[in-house]
């Protein structure tokens, strides 16, 4: 692994208040949530930049919801 | 990072050293492209004139690494490579995000999944074997997987690493690895999702792999 750099992040009550869910829910630290979602939102950017479509499909596979970031 | 990891030398019968490395670049791509590449389609061909079983033939004969390069710099992707005797012996891909456990026990908590793992030809048994010659290199798979492992418990994922594998490695992945076979996907070729829960991925490096 490379090595790692601290920072400090200042969230509000209701975005620490998902945090901690999430991180009780998929049984990662804080620290390892957001470093998931910063690797999701990067990909997500670079497949969308090279042309690529991000899509939404409900259970019923009907409806079809476009994201762009 | 670049670490020794043991193989096992099938010309000698003695395990020989060589170097696990996460500094993937296209070059190895290339390489693969190269050198292994010819040696699959060629071992693809003997196999099916000779008969063989068809469960044996690789199916991987069209995997194209260098379309990878782009995935090189996406903090969601991890590659691994294994050189040894100046040659590259096996590559992989993980995606280190994104993906969670298809285990009910397990549900919605990520793992690591293993996108693409590939050992060079003339590691593979029954491939060189369709081409007259012995393996050359055991546990290159093997030190692969425990890479993946690893990765998955210092993401802390806790070992949980889940692949789709090919008809071809079945074997290889539920009984010299441990995984568990969870069901074949129909959004991906029927192939089989194998999975590591803590408990199997701690007792597959608990016993330094399983066997070459």
């Amino acid at each position: 692994m490379n090595t790692k750099k601290t920072m400090t992040l200042n969230l509000t009550d209701q975005e620490m208040k998902v945090l901690e869910e999430l991180s009780t829910q998929k049984d990662l630290s804080k620290t390892a949530i957001l470093r998931q979602a910063l690797r999701l939102y990067q990909l997500v950017d670079v497949k969308l930049a090279e042309g690529g479509k991000l899509f939404f499909e409900d259970q019923k596979k009907e409806k079809a919801e476009l994201m762009v970031l | 990072m670049r670490v020794p990891v043991e193989l096992f030398d099938y010309a000698t019968k003695e395990p020989v050293e060589g170097e696990l490395f996460d500094e993937v670049t296209v070059e190895h791509f290339l390489e693969t492209q190269r050198d292994w590449r010819p040696a699959v389609i060629e071992a693809a061909k003997a196999m099916l004139k000779s008969g063989a079983p068809r469960v044996n033939v690789p199916r991987h004969f069209h995997w194209d690494w260098s379309t990878k390069e782009a995935d090189l710099r996406v903090l969601a992707f991890s590659f691994f490579g294994i050189t040894c005797r100046g040659k590259l012996q096996g590559i992989m891909k993980l995606e280190t995000a994104g993906r969670s456990s298809r285990l009910p026990e397990h549900k919605g908590k990520p793992l690591i999944y293993i996108d693409y793992l590939e050992t060079a030809p003339w590691n593979i048994k029954t491939l060189v074997e369709a081409l007259g010659k012995g393996p050359q290199f055991g546990a290159v798979g093997t030190r692969l997987i425990e890479a993946a492992v690893r990765r998955s418990l210092e993401e802390g994922f806790k070992g949980r690493l889940a692949l789709h594998s090919l008809s071809t490695s079945e074997q290889f992945y539920l009984e010299k690895c441990g995984m568990m076979g969870v069901g074949r996907d129909s959004a991906k070729q029927d192939l089989l999702w194998c999975e590591f829960t803590p408990e199997q991925a701690e007792i597959f490096l608990g016993e330094g792999g399983g066997a070459a």
